[in-house]
């Protein structure tokens, strides 16, 4: 094996920024942002960011960042200067692997050539383009800021700029959508053949406009919304995109490094307002008001919204519910392993839900849900952590 | 001992809310009782439950030591009484304790429907009535109106009656003067053999029950033998005194004409019922004091453990509550769908729910409560008569030849204008229209004779919600009548859940067994698989519903930034899941017998 690719020994990490400017408010978004480009509150947060990701390198010697991923807000929108900025301070700060995955939101609107020629000569090798629908009135409805035509062009363009990762995002279960509006959003879009899709049901969010709104938008129904689920799985299926998690398809294997990191119990640190980490054990979350991060970033304060030890009986009921989430899905033996609890109880339920299809198992014996599952999947995990609860440590051998 | 001539006992008559409890803490007060510091806010009233409510739960008595304005010192003797029609039994005897009584009327809401029943039950008893006029100080106040209520409707003198103020403390001194003036001394030879009237009774985990009573013939001392004339149970009295508003304080004796207590190590409040006679064992009287009756529950209802392995807990709980409590009665009971629990036995809706709270609250338990039903009797073909206590032991229709159903005589009384609202909601009750007085230019008595099982479950609500809440209600058990009933199952899935059963009148099965329907199927969480709830009258189906299999439950995003929030929902969803009960393969949430109690809310 040749000397200059061998790997140090290292813990891979995810780092996530949190990039909470955006050029208007959706209707239905709940992510910390600011409907803003204000220059002063731009560069305090780019210091903040930078200084954070400065200090917290020190503590993280043991680690090897394989993915990086710049989520908001839309980082888009921030330009990309800065961008390249905190990337940069990243890769001085941290031990960035020459391959890692890293990837940055965009709307339609704020993508232009000198942006992405920019972000992909630093680095930047995946984009993440917010599309959300291919109707124009259903954009404004939703209070995009943008038309299905600019998000054609976008996307146009991130090929152009050499990005041959690309996920578009696409929701469905909106107002006054039915079956045959989806499908040919979904047809519309297939044909720009991204690598990567991910398909989201529209949650009304407490505390969004869309909430205040929620007896008037004349949402589908739950069981319309099942259908347009199961026939979305089914089209992506016969164009060849794999499933691998509730909402997420992709084609050649390209699944998101980064977002896998959140399903299968791997470490990632976040930087910015809001933005969650788990690291060493522990889950936080930063404070969620851009003005008092800077000011703690500052003067050394609090930056905690949120932080919490996770136990091991914890981490035993995340298992299930972020890996059934995927199509990696738990195992017996993995399970007994690291949590020292006993399958059997869970095993019972596994074969429970696949009495009704929504389980089934692979050839390594592997436990997934069906997509017919997925749609459930709430009701089995919560069976899962019903049968956990009552299972007694297995003894160490 | 004190002299007979410087007794007075009497009690407190009030509708809810017209300022019973209010006015028992003024008197308190006016005589120096109670320390100012200590006072809760109504001294009588002293569980939380009570105070909660607003509502006398037990009976409880004190003494009051009053120098009156002729120089006198008098012990007055307050008793007092329940104030739910449930509870009019215990109220009875409260007042069979008394010469006199307080009548409190609302100045401006005048004489009500339980006001009037226990005055009543204070008249028959040969008590003397004593209206006092109240909340004067409303703007809303027309007290010489009232007055000529009083006087039109019970025909009680009122022209003199005090006008005060309770709440603000307003003419109290012209009550305590009243009372000592009004109401006669007890009468009663000291020397006779004992007969001490049984009013209430509490249990004190040191002394053992505490026995509240009146001694109506004879002398009680410590040392003295003692016997329950209807229970039998003999027992060595340990301390005889007087109920001071600071607790108990001995004394040498209690002789005929006081109101006290007695303690004798007794284990259980079942051997004290209220209404019994305390007689000496070695020389007892010839008969017992009049008007004992057992305690007899009315409403019977399923209470279970919501999690089944706290069966055990529910069991002490029960133990524990009744020893305070001998009208409450449970036995072991079994259920197919709940397991193990308990049919209790209860006064009434409102102490079912009284119970059901304190379990609840008292015990930290979560519980299922079956629909409540009255006791039914039934005759078999074969000739044997039962008295059906829960629906489990309704015998198959096959096998029955009479089945009949307690009656009561109900009387309302609200303003006129809502004769027509009163009449209809009777008549949906299959009320039978006995007759109508006019109590004055405004207001009207009705009488009906009804079904116990149409009174039980929210007649009273219902009066309310038809009369704006002027309405009020008092009913009484007149006996048992042929009707024709009717055991309604529900099936989950095809399989009957024996803890939804119930007994009910043949032509109220359809309508409410389609509403059962739709209320399983709104309270009852989808499931992997579609679930039909059925109605049925032995085995023939008579209201269908369909649960759709669940379709959708998933959280469609789930990063770095959710897993807490989505962590917690999950968790939630888990432990509403727990609170569930399997019956074959559904799970029921315990609210969902709660919202079946609840049928005709909407």
């Amino acid at each position: 094996m040749p000397i200059l690719t061998k790997r140090p020994n290292k813990t891979p990490l995810g780092i996530y920024v949190h990039v909470p400017f955006c050029r208007s408010k959706c209707q239905y978004c709940d992510f910390y942002s600011l409907a803003t480009k204000d220059d002063k509150l731009i560069d305090g947060y780019l210091d903040a960011v930078c200084d954070h990701i400065k200090e917290a390198g020190e503590l993280a010697p043991g680690y090897q960042v394989n993915s990086v991923y710049f989520g908001g807000g839309t980082p888009s929108f921030f330009g990309g200067d800065g961008l390249a900025e905190i990337l940069n301070t990243i890769r001085r700060n941290f031990d960035v692997s020459s391959d890692a995955e890293i990837t940055f939101e965009a709307n339609p609107d704020s993508v232009s050539d000198r942006l992405l020629h920019r972000l992909r000569a630093e680095g930047f090798n995946r984009v993440s383009l917010r599309i959300q629908s291919d109707d124009d009135e259903m954009l404004k409805k939703l209070g995009r800021p943008h038309t299905y035509a600019q998000a054609v062009t976008a996307y146009q363009r991130i090929r152009k700029a050499g990005f041959r990762n690309v996920s578009v995002d696409l929701m469905y279960g909106l107002p006054g959508q039915d079956l045959q509006d989806w499908l040919e959003t979904l047809d519309n879009v297939l044909r720009l053949l991204p690598e990567h899709i991910s398909c989201y049901a529209l949650k009304v969010e407490e505390g969004t406009p869309f909430y205040e709104l929620r007896q008037m938008l004349n949402l589908p129904s739950d069981d319309d919304q099942a259908e347009m689920y199961l026939s979305a799985v089914e089209a992506l299926k016969s164009r060849g995109y794999r499933q691998y998690e509730i909402s997420n398809f992709c084609r050649k294997g390209l699944v998101s490094k980064h977002n896998m990191k959140y399903w299968t119990g791997g470490e990632y640190l976040g930087f910015g307002p809001s933005a969650s980490s788990d690291f060493a054990g522990k889950r936080y979350t930063l404070k969620r008001d851009l003005q008092s991060y800077i000011a703690a970033i500052r003067d050394g304060g609090d930056i905690m919204e949120e932080i919490q030890e996770i136990p091991m009986r914890e981490r035993a009921g995340e298992y299930l519910m972020l890996r059934l989430r995927t199509n990696v899905g738990i195992s017996a033996q993995e399970y007994e392993k690291t949590f020292l609890l006993p399958f059997a109880p869970l095993e019972e339920v596994m074969e429970k839900h696949r009495r009704y299809y929504h389980a089934t198992q692979t050839d390594t014996g592997r436990w997934v849900l069906t997509p017919k599952g997925y749609l459930v999947s709430n009701d089995i995990i919560t069976d899962l952590l019903l049968a956990q609860d009552g299972s007694q440590p297995l003894r160490r051998i | 001992m004190t002299e007979l001539q410087k007794i007075r006992n009497f009690s407190i008559i009030a509708h809810i809310d017209h300022g019973k409890s209010t006015l028992a803490d003024r008197l308190l007060e006016e005589c120096n009782a109670i320390d100012q510091r200590i006072r809760a806010e109504q001294m009588l009233d002293s569980m939380e439950l009570e105070r909660e409510r607003g509502i006398t739960i037990k009976a409880t008595a004190v003494q009051l030591s009053y120098t009156a304005d002729d120089g006198e010192t008098y012990a007055l003797n307050l008793i007092d009484t329940p104030g739910h029609v449930d509870f009019n039994y215990e109220v009875s005897r409260s007042l069979a304790a008394c010469e006199g009584a307080i009548l409190v009327v609302d100045a401006s809401q005048g004489v009500e429907a339980q006001t009037l029943a226990n005055t009543y039950l204070a008249i028959d008893a040969g008590l003397e009535v004593l209206p006092v006029i109240n909340k004067i100080d409303l703007p809303s106040a027309r007290p010489a109106e009232v007055k000529a209520e009083v006087e039109d409707i019970i025909g009680l003198p009122a022209e003199d009656a005090p006008e005060i103020s309770a709440k603000n403390g307003i003419n109290i001194h012209a009550v305590l003067e009243t009372i000592v003036r009004e109401v006669p001394p007890p009468a009663g030879d000291r020397e006779a053999p004992l007969q001490a009237l049984i009013f209430d009774s509490q249990y004190d985990s040191y002394r053992g029950v505490i026995v509240y009573t009146r001694i109506k013939a004879g002398t009680v001392r410590p040392g003295m033998d003692i016997k329950m004339m209807a229970t039998g149970a003999v027992y060595k009295v340990v301390e005889v005194g007087a109920m001071s508003p600071n607790g108990l304080i001995p004394r040498e004796a209690l002789g005929a004409g006081e109101v006290g207590y007695i303690t004798a190590s007794i284990k259980t409040v079942a051997d004290t019922q209220v209404g019994d006679t305390i007689t000496g064992a070695e020389n007892p009287a010839a008969q017992p004091l009049p008007g004992y009756r057992p305690v007899q529950p009315m409403v019977f209802s399923g209470i279970y453990p919501a999690d089944g392995a706290k069966y055990q807990d529910l069991r002490e709980a029960l133990e524990k509550l009744k020893l305070n409590d001998a009208s409450m009665s449970y036995e072991l009971e079994s259920s197919i769908a709940l397991g193990f629990g308990f049919r209790c036995g209860f006064l009434g809706l409102l102490h079912m729910e009284i119970i059901q709270e304190r379990l609840e609250r008292e015990y930290n338990l979560d519980l299922i409560t079956t629909a409540p039903n009255v006791v039914y009797r039934v005759t078999k073909t074969n000739g044997e008569t039962l008295m059906v206590y829960t629906p489990l032991d309704y015998p198959d229709p096959m096998e029955i030849q009479l089945a009949e159903e307690p009656f009561a005589k109900v009387s309302l009384i609200a303003p006129q204008e809502y004769v027509g609202n009163m009449m209809e909601l009777c008549q949906q009750r299959r009320g039978e229209f006995k007759d109508m007085v006019y109590l004055d230019a405004n207001r009207v008595e009705l009488h009906y004779e009804m079904p116990l099982n149409e009174i039980i479950y929210d007649f009273f609500d219902a009066l309310k919600s038809r009369t704006r809440g002027y309405g009020s209600l008092d009913y009484e058990l007149i006996g048992y009548r042929p009707s024709r009933l009717v055991k309604l199952d529900i099936l989950l899935n095809g399989e009957v859940v024996d803890a939804l059963s119930f007994i009910l009148f043949a032509d109220n099965a359809y309508p409410r067994a389609r509403k059962i329907c739709e209320k399983l199927k709104e309270n009852i969480p989808r499931a992997q698989f579609e679930i039909p709830i059925q109605a049925a009258i032995g085995g023939k189906i008579i209201a269908r519903e369909t649960i759709k299999a669940l379709r959708k439950d998933v959280l469609a995003k789930c990063y770095g930034g959710d897993i807490t929030r989505k962590k917690k929902l999950l968790e939630k969803q888990k432990e509403g899941k727990k609170r569930m009960r399997t019956f074959g393969t559904v799970s029921v949430p315990s609210e969902a017998f709660m919202a079946v109690l609840k049928l005709d809310e909407d």
